[in-house]
C-alpha cells in the first residue's frame, strides 16, 4: 500500500446558508473565498473557517447592481473567466466624489484578474508579481517596467463603499488603500498600498464594446465620457510631421530638378537713360528670340533711385502674332538718418515674372514715368527728373515662390493635427494630479 | 499609409506645382493685349498701355 | 527511484516512500507523522485534516520547468491573515528538489540556496529593505506571519509542530523572486522565479466542476 498520494476528488462549487437571512450563498471560487456577501440580505460573511461569521451588514439602500452580473463567464484572449466578485471604490477630492467599479474574475487554473470601469472606460487588469522600478521624469514620479516608462498620473485614497460576491481576501466596506496610477497609454501600472504591503497590477484599456462581446452581454455598453487616464489617443500614427518631412524632401528634389532643367538664358541686358524732358518717353528694344516651350520670363529693372520714385510701363510684344503682355512696376527708394539711426524704405530693384510666354520673336516696350516737379535737375529752366536704369530679361526661369507657398500649405494639416491631439492630451491630464491648466481659483 | 488624406493632399499640391512650374505660371498680374500693330516698333509712343490705372500717372503725350 | 517499504511505527501498516530522499511522510491509516533516519522510522506527531484546497496542483501532478520534467511529491500548507498558500514539493527527473509555490494561483518555482552573502536576521528584516544575493538585487516586498497548517505527501526534511513563523518575500522588477523562511535557525533562503501556469505544462491536474 503506497503512502497517501491519492488524487482528491473533482472540486465542486459550494453553497451555504446565510447565517443572517438563511438564503443560499453560492461559492464559485472552489475554496479560495475568505469573504462573501449574501446577495439577498447584503451581509458580509467571513467564510475562512467552517463557522461562517457575519462581519458587517450593508444597508439595502446602498445596493448597487453591477453592470456585469455575478456568475457571468467571459472569454479574453481565449481564456475563460467567471465574474465572482464586485467592489465599488470611492475617492473624495475637493468636495467631489468619484467612484469606479471593480469586477473580480476567476479561473481555477490561471488565477484572478479584474475588470474595472469608470465613466464608461474599461480596463482589463492583471496582478503583477514583479515590482516596477521607481524613478523620476522632470521632477515627477515615474516607474520603469519591462522596458517601458510610465508617468505618475494620480495618487488617491480609495475607500471601498460596496461589495458583492466573493473574494480570496478579507474585504469590508469602509476599508481604504492608497492607489497610485502610472500611465503609458494604453497601459496603466497601479500600486495599491495598504498597511501591510504594496500590490502592483497592470491594466490594459479595453473599449466597452469588447467587454460586452467577451461576456456576451445584451444591449450596449455605457457610453464613455471624457478622456480616461490610459485611453489611447485617437490620432492614429502619431505625428504627421514625418510625412511632412517626406513632402519637403520631394519639394527640394523638384526645385533642384526645375532649377537644372530650366534654361535661365538672358535674352536682354541693356541700360537706358530717361529724363522727364525727353521728347518721347517710351522706347523699344531690339527683337530677341524665345526658344523652346512656353515658359516664364523674369524681368529685373534696376534704377539708381535716391529719395525718388519712378513708374515703368512694360509691354512684351510678340513681333509675329501682335500679342503683348502688358504690366507695370514702381521702383522707389528713400533713405535718411534721424535720432534712431539710419533708415531706408523701398528698393532700387524690382522683379516681375511674366507667366506662360509662348516661344517666338519678341521685343520689349518700356515707358517710364517720373515726377518732374520733385526732380533735382533743371533743363531749360524747367524742373526735370531723370534716372539711369538697367533691364535684364531672363527666359525660362523657375518660380521659387510657388515652392514656398506649397511648403506653407503642406504645414497646415500637421499643425491642425498637432493641435487636435494636443487637445486630447490636455483633456487627459486635466483629471490628473498635474493638470496643465488650473480652472479653480486659488485657496 | 498612416495619413491617407494628407498624402493625397500633398500629392495634389506637388502635382499642381510641377504643372505650374513646367507651364511657367506666375503670381504676377499681367494683362494680355491682342493685335498690337507692327508700327509700334517704329513709333513706340503710339502704343496705348492697357495696364490698370496707376494713380500717379502724370500725363501722356 | 527506489521505493523502500517499511511499517508504520504506530499501527504497523505498510508505509512506502515514493521518493528515495523523502524524510517525512504520513501513515495513510492512523495519520501519524513519520520521520525517518536511514531505515529507522519514528512517529513524531499526528497530521490534521487539511482545509479544502483550491489549488489545481495535486500530488502526482507532473510538469516541465526549463526543459526538465518534475513530479509533485508533497505539500506544505500555510495560512496567514489574508488567506493561505501551498508550497508544493517537486522532484526533478534527475533527483533535484525544489518548491512550486501557489499563492492565490500565482506560481513560482524556487530552490533552497546557500548564498555567499549573509541572510539578515529576523530582527533586521523590514519592508523596503534592499538585499543582494548572487548578483541580483531584491527588495523586501512583504513580511508575512504565517501559521503552518500541515503537510501532505512526502517532504525532503522534517517539518512538523511549527506554529507562528515569519516569511520575507523578495521581489525584483523582473521575474526573479525569493523567500526567507525564518521558521528555522539559521533562516533558509529560497531563490527562484515567477512562472505562468502555461509555462509549466502541467499534467494530471485537479478537475473543477464546470471547467474544461
Amino acid at each position: 500500500m503506497a503512502s497517501p498520494l491519492v488524487a482528491p476528488p473533482v472540486a465542486k462549487t459550494k453553497a451555504l446558508s446565510c447565517p443572517n437571512c438563511g438564503g443560499p450563498v453560492e461559492l464559485r471560487g472552489f475554496g479560495h473565498a475568505l469573504t462573501v456577501v449574501c446577495q439577498q440580505c447584503l451581509s458580509v460573511l467571513d467564510v475562512s473557517t467552517p463557522e461562517v461569521k457575519i462581519l458587517q451588514q450593508i444597508q439595502e439602500k446602498q445596493r448597487i447592481t453591477p453592470k456585469i452580473p455575478l456568475g457571468t463567464r467571459g472569454k479574453f484572449a481565449g481564456v475563460a473567466w467567471d465574474v465572482i466578485g464586485f467592489q465599488r471604490r470611492t475617492i473624495h477630492e475637493d468636495d467631489e466624489t468619484f467612484s469606479w467599479d471593480e469586477y473580480l474574475l476567476f479561473n481555477p487554473y490561471k488565477g484572478f484578474r479584474y475588470v474595472t470601469e469608470y465613466n464608461g472606460h474599461w480596463n482589463f487588469v492583471t496582478p503583477l508579481e514583479s515590482q516596477p522600478t521607481r524613478f523620476a521624469i522632470a521632477g515627477r514620479p515615474a516607474v520603469a517596467f519591462e522596458g517601458r516608462r510610465f508617468k505618475h498620473f494620480d495618487g488617491v485614497e480609495a475607500i471601498t463603499t460596496f461589495v458583492l460576491g466573493e473574494f480570496p481576501w478579507r474585504v469590508k466596506g469602509g476599508e481604504n488603500a492608497i492607489c497610485d496610477d502610472f500611465i503609458d497609454p494604453p497601459t496603466v501600472l497601479s500600486s495599491e498600498t495598504t498597511q501591510h504591503e504594496v500590490a502592483w497590477s497592470r491594466g490594459e484599456y479595453t473599449p466597452g464594446a469588447d467587454i460586452w462581446k467577451a461576456f456576451a452581454l445584451p444591449g450596449n455598453p455605457p457610453p464613455a465620457q471624457g478622456v480616461y487616464l490610459n485611453q489611447p489617443a485617437p490620432a492614429k500614427g502619431g505625428s504627421m510631421w514625418g510625412t511632412f518631412g517626406m513632402f519637403l524632401l520631394g519639394l527640394i528634389v523638384l526645385a533642384i530638378l526645375f532649377a537644372t532643367a530650366s534654361r535661365q538664358s538672358v535674352v536682354l541686358d541693356k541700360r537706358f537713360r530717361f529724363s522727364t524732358a525727353d521728347a518721347e518717353p517710351s522706347i523699344v528694344t531690339p527683337v530677341f528670340n524665345l526658344e523652346g516651350h512656353t515658359a516664364a520670363l523674369e524681368l529685373t529693372v534696376d534704377a539708381n533711385m535716391s529719395n525718388n520714385w519712378a513708374y515703368f510701363n512694360f509691354a512684351l510684344i510678340n513681333d509675329d502674332t501682335g500679342t503683348a503682355f502688358d504690366f507695370g512696376r514702381e521702383v522707389s527708394y528713400y533713405s535718411g538718418s534721424d535720432s534712431d539711426g539710419t533708415w531706408s524704405e523701398g528698393g532700387t530693384k524690382e522683379t516681375v515674372y511674366i507667366p506662360s510666354v509662348p516661344p517666338g520673336h519678341y521685343y520689349l516696350r518700356i515707358e517710364p514715368e517720373m515726377d518732374a516737379a520733385t526732380g533735382p535737375y533743371r533743363v531749360q529752366n524747367k524742373r526735370t527728373n531723370a534716372m539711369d536704369y538697367h533691364v535684364v530679361l531672363k527666359h525660362d526661369v523657375p518660380n521659387y515662390s510657388f515652392f514656398w507657398i506649397v511648403a506653407g500649405l503642406l504645414m497646415i494639416p500637421p499643425l491642425f493635427h498637432g493641435i487636435r491631439s494636443g487637445g486630447f492630451e490636455t483633456k487627459r491630464w486635466m483629471d490628473s494630479d498635474y493638470p496643465p491648466v488650473t480652472t479653480r481659483g486659488g485657496d | 499609409m498612416r495619413f491617407p488624406g494628407y498624402l493625397t493632399y500633398g500629392m495634389l499640391l506637388l502635382t499642381g506645382l510641377t504643372w505650374a512650374e513646367y507651364r511657367g505660371w506666375s503670381l504676377s498680374r499681367v494683362n494680355q493685349v491682342k493685335d498690337v500693330p507692327k508700327t509700334v516698333r517704329d513709333n513706340p509712343g503710339a502704343y496705348r498701355s492697357h495696364y490698370g490705372f496707376y494713380p500717379r500717372y502724370v500725363g501722356g503725350k | 527511484m527506489s521505493q523502500p517499504t517499511s511499517n508504520c511505527p504506530n499501527c504497523g501498516a505498510p508505509v512506502q516512500f515514493r521518493w528515495s530522499s523523502a524524510v517525512q511522510t504520513a501513515c495513510p491509516f492512523c495519520k501519524s507523522i513519520i520521520v525517518r533516519s536511514d531505515l529507522d522510522l519514528q512517529k513524531v506527531g499526528e497530521v490534521a485534516d487539511l482545509p479544502p484546497d483550491p489549488s489545481p496542483i495535486q500530488l502526482l501532478t507532473e510538469g516541465v520547468y526549463k526543459g526538465d520534467k518534475f513530479q509533485v511529491t508533497g505539500r506544505l500548507v500555510y495560512e496567514y491573515e489574508n488567506g493561505g498558500w501551498n508550497e508544493w514539493h517537486i522532484v526533478f527527473s534527475k533527483g533535484a528538489s525544489a518548491w512550486l509555490s501557489d499563492a492565490q494561483l500565482q506560481y513560482a518555482i524556487s530552490f533552497l540556496v546557500n548564498p555567499k552573502e549573509p541572510i539578515p536576521a529576523q530582527a533586521e528584516i523590514s519592508r523596503g529593505k534592499h538585499l543582494q544575493f548572487g548578483g541580483t538585487e531584491f527588495e523586501v516586498s512583504t513580511i508575512t506571519v504565517a501559521m503552518y497548517n500541515g503537510f501532505e505527501g512526502e517532504l525532503p526534511f522534517p517539518y512538523y509542530g511549527k506554529s507562528d513563523m515569519l516569511f520575507a518575500d523578495l521581489r525584483t522588477p523582473g521575474k526573479s523572486f525569493g523567500t526567507i523562511d525564518y521558521s528555522e535557525e539559521p533562516p533558509l533562503l529560497f531563490l527562484g522565479e515567477w512562472v505562468e501556469y502555461e509555462e509549466l505544462q502541467l499534467k494530471n491536474v485537479r478537475q473543477f466542476e464546470g471547467w474544461a
